[in-house]
């Protein structure tokens, strides 16, 4: 009798709180986003799963190493590539290796949109130093506005290890959410005429200013920013591969398999990252508030900064402001949301090539905001 | 009631001049980066097709120049990929009609050795 009655007290019955519950349907969805509305699948299926794994309730003294949190457990030396800072150089390869630069080399001016729609992230910096976190805290939270959930698993597991869940949930959920938090703020900063704007299309790009350009922009940005070498080196690199064709298996390991390795064992152990004992706090609520924050600035950073372009461009040169909102680096996702808005002013006007030269800068944008913040405070 | 303040408690007394630096700073720092991209990746295209640009100069051969100059426009490129495909798909070989099912074997693994050995046997009893 005994036997049962220590049987039913380590089970997830005699342990479950309200926490683990609120956390389990948020979990749940998760996985209905990712499958119902393909939101993110990729990332939100596994870490909707994660958050079901972390949330599933056990008796956290009782001796057997279960939780993510508890040293020798098997999740957290999973966890242990997320604190360390390895899987997200890791992504940041395979990203490379998928990505083609052309639409920005081909139009290079379109690279400053990624620089603009960065505004989120300095701007929450500010917004979480007025709401009482340190500098560090704010820096890595600031970075969710980068829409970029690499670099912000990065920058907090370097400066805010005990905000790396928060952090993480926060930029991939919004990220999901692009395309309900990115179009109302296109309309509201864009006229209808503006939205019309047909920009030429691109220049065909040449094979070897495809490979000079990861050289030359690695070399740029780890000049100016050296905190983002292990992200853009990554990046880069995993560019060249595609790029030079001579390394197309390394090419496809990075862009296949590894990235997917990856991206399972990322996404769940941030999922179970989450379990609510350590996850619901009110600093997780203020964070969650303040990356909605970052995303809106970015968003109309880089909206702005298109329309204070088209000042000194003219006539074919200008530039449909719509493209601005993809200077945040959530690929492909809020080029997307570019042409379908695009698209809804005027059924003929593709704007999805001209979107991705300020998403892949955002990418770079990002990576750059963290190397900085990385000099700054570490 | 407690009003929303009190969860989202904002003092703005609490950014100092530092923290405006490292805004400041930081933002910059970002778009002075993508300027000079921006500048490098605009005189790269000059740089690299200048050469072929003078050769044709001399021969004055103005088609030739323009492609020289890089400035296909990704729709011409399109259009001209698209003529080749659709010439490349009429080249066809000789059918010879005849339709095949070919069984597709299993690859061999450790983990259905047995299976694998069973499947071949009876592969060759047959």
């Amino acid at each position: 009798m005994d036997g049962l009655v220590q049987f039913f007290g380590y089970s997830g019955f005699a342990n479950a709180t309200p926490g683990h519950l609120l956390m389990i349907l948020v979990g749940m969805v998760f996985i209905y986003l990712a499958i119902r509305y393909e939101y993110q699948p990729i990332l939100l299926v596994p870490i909707g799963f994660g958050i079901l794994i972390g949330n599933t309730p056990f008796i956290e003294h009782g001796g057997m190493a279960l939780g993510i949190y508890q040293d020798g457990s098997v999740l957290n030396y999973l966890y242990q590539g997320v604190l360390k800072g390895i899987f997200p150089p890791l992504i940041f390869l395979g990203i490379g290796a998928m990505t083609d630069f052309s639409p920005l080399i081909s139009n290079p001016k379109l690279i400053l949109l990624g620089g603009a729609a960065q505004l989120g992230i300095f701007m929450t910096y500010l917004g979480a130093i007025s709401l009482g976190f340190t500098n560090p805290e704010s820096a890595s939270i600031g970075i969710i506005g980068g829409a970029d959930g690499p670099t912000a698993i990065f920058l907090s597991s370097r400066l805010a290890p005990h905000l790396v869940g928060s952090i993480a949930i926060a930029a991939y959920t919004y990220m999901a959410l692009v395309p309900l938090i990115q179009p109302p703020i296109m309309r509201l900063l864009t006229t209808q005429k503006e939205r019309r704007i047909k920009m030429k299309p691109p220049r065909s790009v040449s094979k070897i200013e495809k490979v000079i350009f990861p050289v030359f922009g690695l070399l740029l940005t780890g000049f100016i920013a050296p905190g983002s070498l292990p992200l853009l080196g990554m990046l880069f690199l995993g560019n060249l591969l595609k790029e030079s064709m001579v390394t197309k298996r390394l090419a496809d390991t990075a862009k296949n398999a590894m990235i997917d390795i990856v991206t399972i064992i990322l996404g769940v152990t941030i999922g179970a990252s989450t379990q609510a004992t350590t996850f619901l706090t009110h600093s997780s609520a203020l964070i969650f508030v303040l990356g909605a924050t970052a995303f809106m600035f970015s968003t109309a950073g880089g909206i702005l900064f298109a329309k204070f372009m088209n000042l000194f461009l003219s006539g074919e040169n200008k530039i449909n402001p719509l493209i601005g909102a993809a200077g945040v680096a959530a690929v492909p996702e809020s080029a997307r949301v570019v042409q379908l808005e695009g698209l809804k002013a005027d059924p003929d006007n593709h704007l999805l090539m001209h979107a991705m030269a300020p998403n892949v800068a955002g990418i770079i944008g990002s990576a750059v905001a963290a190397g900085i913040m990385m000099s700054f405070l570490l | 009631m407690p009003s929303i303040i009190q969860y989202f408690p904002v003092n703005l007394s609490a950014i100092q001049s530092q923290h405006l630096a490292l805004a400041v700073t930081g933002y910059s720092v970002v778009f002075l980066s993508f300027f000079l991209l921006a500048l490098l990746f605009s005189v790269i295209p000059k740089i690299l097709f200048w050469n072929v640009r003078r050769t044709f100069d001399n021969e004055g051969d103005e088609t030739k120049k323009a492609l020289a100059g890089n400035t296909i426009p990704g729709e011409v490129s399109a259009a001209i990929g698209m003529a080749i495909s659709l010439y490349l798909d009429e080249l066809h070989d000789q059918e010879t009609a005849i339709l095949t099912i070919r069984k597709v074997g299993k690859s061999y693994s450790p983990w259905n050795s047995k299976i694998y050995n069973v499947i071949n046997f009876k592969g060759f009893q047959g």
